[in-house]
């Protein structure tokens, strides 16, 4: 069987507890990182099939930066690989932060957002649509 | 005669340090004068030719017409040559002294006039004699009385002049045949006789007119010593009632206490006002608002009510005048205010319920410039000023206190949030059974806790809305232009499986369909208002009922009603309808969870978006709300515009 790999990048354990679960019934393979260094490394190590992203780590916009790097599309890029694996984004409900949230190829180089708390049967549906 | 000092021009009671303002009324007079004595003088050349015609008429042989015309026709050249200097000093704005100066000049040709005139006309047997008595009249009304009793000295001295030397021969005579029938210019008696009444005439007239025109004066003096007085006393009651204003308004701080000190300086025409406040230690006056001093006095070093004895008395609460400051053993820097200029200082204690705050003064460059009145005066400013700085003081507490209770829950709930939000999540990965089978009644128990956990969620959610909107208020504008009619189509979509679950009928009536609806909002906040109103009537209205929303438009503005069929509002509840936390008892029994918030949100919203909520309920009936928005200014529209043809 063709394992899928999804990597999750979320300082929060039990959130990545939470996401894991669902996909690792559904048998995906799972990979996780607590910061947004470590989800540098294992993103070229790994080479997933699709990232999760949390947007608030480090800082409030952390996720954001790092899919911003992950999608760069300039050619010297060191993730020139995975330029094209889709990113989803958690984010909280009535996100307070002034940030507008919609997915925009120029701003936010995400495919699609999943609001927290996350609802294990949604958070796969999305899943399958990106990687099947 | 022409070596006049300005002191003569205004009144010689110098009252002390009259000020410029006042003087130029007296300048203004004197000016207006001039114009008028040289406008009464083209009738008196025109006057005297027409009476050297008409004597000569009547006396056809008696008298030598030529010099009586000539006489005229030079009253009128040189008075053309007066008019002519007074247009350009006028137009050049000239010093009072050149309008004294010329009115004297004046003076003296009227004189020179009047004497060829008696002189041709009969000399001491002439009738034109006495009216040298109008121009010592006119002279006494120009002139301080020294003045006009020269003139008059010098008016009897030409006459006599003329007469003596008429009467030993040196001039000739020139009589008016057919009036006199003698020659009564050789008679020492009648000369003596005429001549004494004249002098005696002209001096009685000198002091009669300037003693009137002398008390005129007093009045008119008095009249703007009053006005001064009056315009003082309008000043220290705006500056009163500035004060007043102030204790009432909520300003910031230091905007009070600027006010302060600058109206104060004004209405006491003073040089300088300052405001010095203890800070907490108690130890030191820091000047907090100044008006009127250079920096470097200011910095001229601390100021501790330790060292500083004034600052100790007035402290103890005594208003303190200081009329000589430089040389003043309660000065504590007198080198200081020399160099300043300030040669006299008045000092009032600012006072709080609980002590003193610091110290109002003022400041003038006069030594011994403060009256009692003055000292009264400070005194209020400074009873009105304690009040409007405990004021302000106490409304920044407020505002902080309240910003901090808001920031306050705004840290909290945020820290709730992401625990609630796993927690939650993690009993659904249960319950979905992703880490094995679970039991019924494992299910059924985890279910309740998923319940509970949702609710708590909707608490933290709705509270964390309520205090970031508390902390951003409405100063903050994240306005954009929201499409009303999208938004409310959203919402409603949202809410046709739970609406149909309940078999309620849901409904969007859109009573104006082409009118468009661009709302200075947040989509996030319109969401909110609209989400929270929607939910409740699905909530509060049984099965079968029916939920209407409906939009329509009016002056400047759109409404949004939300209603429905459903259990109603209490009229007891209403007047907590908003309140925090607060549910209608039939709420409560119909829907056990429930935060007691969503309203509070509503109306907080729709108040940030400068919008109206109203609400009509009748128990058992339904409940109608309506949100009243304003439209979005014309330049905000094409945003709108835009930003809804990106999203097709």
């Amino acid at each position: 069987m063709n394992k899928k790999h999804i990597l999750i990048v979320d300082d929060d354990p039990d959130q990545r507890l939470v996401i894991r679960l669902p996909l690792e019934a559904e048998g995906y393979e799972v990979k996780e990182a607590a910061n947004t260094e470590e989800g540098r490394r294992l993103v070229l190590e790994t080479k997933p099939d699709l990232i999760i992203l949390d947007v608030m780590m480090d800082s409030t916009t952390a996720g954001f930066q790092l899919a911003l790097e992950l999608h760069n599309r300039a050619d010297d890029s060191e993730f020139k690989e995975i330029r094209n694996t889709p990113i989803i984004m958690l984010t909280a409900i009535h996100s307070t932060t002034p940030l507008r949230f919609a997915p925009d190829e120029d701003y936010l180089p995400v495919q699609t957002f999943l609001e927290k708390p996350v609802d294990p049967e949604l958070l796969l549906t999305k899943v399958r649509g990106f990687i099947g | 005669m022409m070596a006049t000092s300005p002191a003569d021009i205004p009144s010689k009671k110098d009252k002390n340090a009259s000020p410029k303002k006042d003087r130029s009324l007296v300048e203004a007079e004197l000016v207006s004068s001039v114009a008028w004595l040289i406008r009464l003088r083209w009738l008196a050349g025109v006057g005297v030719l027409l009476a050297s015609a008409l004597v000569s008429v009547i006396f056809p042989f008696g008298i030598q017409q030529g010099p009586l015309y000539a006489i005229g026709i030079g009253i009128l050249a040189y008075n053309l040559i007066f008019y002519l200097i007074e247009r350009r000093l006028r137009q050049a704005s000239a010093p009072a002294t050149s309008f004294d100066q010329l009115a004297k000049w004046q003076v003296g040709f009227d004189w020179l006039a009047m004497t060829l005139l008696i002189h041709f006309s009969g000399g001491i047997e002439s009738p034109v004699l006495w009216f040298f008595i109008f121009h010592i009249v006119i002279a006494s009304i120009f002139f301080p009385p020294r003045t006009a009793y020269l003139f008059a000295l010098l008016a009897i001295g030409l006459v006599t002049g003329l007469t003596l030397l008429e009467y030993f021969g040196v001039l000739t005579h020139l009589p008016i045949s057919g009036l006199i029938g003698i020659p009564l210019y050789q008679s020492s008696a009648y000369v003596a006789t005429v001549l004494l009444f004249f002098t005696s005439t002209s001096l009685i007239t000198a002091y009669l007119a300037s003693s009137i025109h002398e008390r005129l004066r007093q009045r008119e003096e008095e009249i703007i010593e009053l006005t001064r007085n009056l315009r003082r006393a309008t000043n220290r009651l705006e500056a009163l009632n500035d004060g007043a204003r102030l204790v009432g308004s909520t300003l910031e701080l230091p905007q009070v206490l600027n006010r302060l000190v600058e109206s104060t300086a004004l209405a006491m025409g003073v040089r300088a006002c300052s405001i010095r406040l203890l800070d907490i230690t108690g130890r030191k006056l820091d000047p907090v608002a100044v008006f009127g001093l250079s920096k470097a006095y200011l910095e001229k070093g601390p100021v501790d009510p330790e060292d500083n004895p004034l600052a100790r008395e007035v402290l103890s609460g005594k208003v303190v005048n200081v009329p000589d400051a430089p040389n003043s053993p309660l000065i504590q820097y007198p080198e200081e205010a020399r160099q300043e200029g300030i040669r006299s200082m008045l000092s009032a204690p600012l006072t709080g319920k609980d002590g003193p705050l610091g110290i109002l003064r003022a400041y003038a460059v006069e030594p011994n410039r403060f009256t009692p009145d003055d000292e009264q005066f400070l005194a209020a400013i400074a009873a009105q000023g304690s009040i409007a700085i405990e004021n302000a003081i106490a409304y920044h507490a407020i505002e902080t206190l309240d910003a901090t209770k808001s920031q306050f829950i705004r840290t909290v709930t945020h820290e709730l949030r992401s625990p609630v939000s796993v927690t939650q999540s993690l009993l659904k990965t249960l319950v979905a059974g992703y880490v094995g089978e679970v039991s019924e009644q494992q299910k059924e128990i985890l279910g309740r806790a998923v319940r509970r956990i949702e609710f708590l969620q909707t608490l933290v959610d709705d509270l964390l809305d309520l205090a970031t909107g508390k902390a951003e208020g409405k100063a903050l504008e994240i306005r954009e232009a929201v499409d009303l009619r999208a938004a409310i189509e959203r919402v409603v979509e949202r809410f046709r499986v739970p609406a149909t679950e309940k078999e309620l009928a849901l409904e969007f009536a859109d009573l104006t369909p082409t009118q468009p609806f661009i709302i200075p909002a947040t989509v996030d906040g319109l969401d909110r208002i609209l989400d929270n109103l929607i939910s409740n009537a699905i909530k509060y209205t049984p099965i079968g009922g029916k939920v209407t929303i409906s939009l329509s438009g009016i002056t400047d503005g759109a409404q949004v009603t939300v209603e429905d069929t459903g259990i109603g509002i209490p009229e007891d509840a209403m007047k907590h309808l908003f309140e925090e936390f607060y549910r209608a008892p039939n709420a409560r029994t119909l829907e056990q969870q429930g935060t007691g918030l969503g309203l509070v949100i509503v109306k907080d919203l729709v108040n940030r978006f400068s919008g109206r909520l109203t609400v009509h309920s009748t128990l058992k009936v339904g409940s109608r709300f309506t949100v009243f928005l304003p439209l979005a200014e014309p330049e905000l529209m094409h945003i709108a515009q835009d930003a809804s043809t990106e999203a097709h």
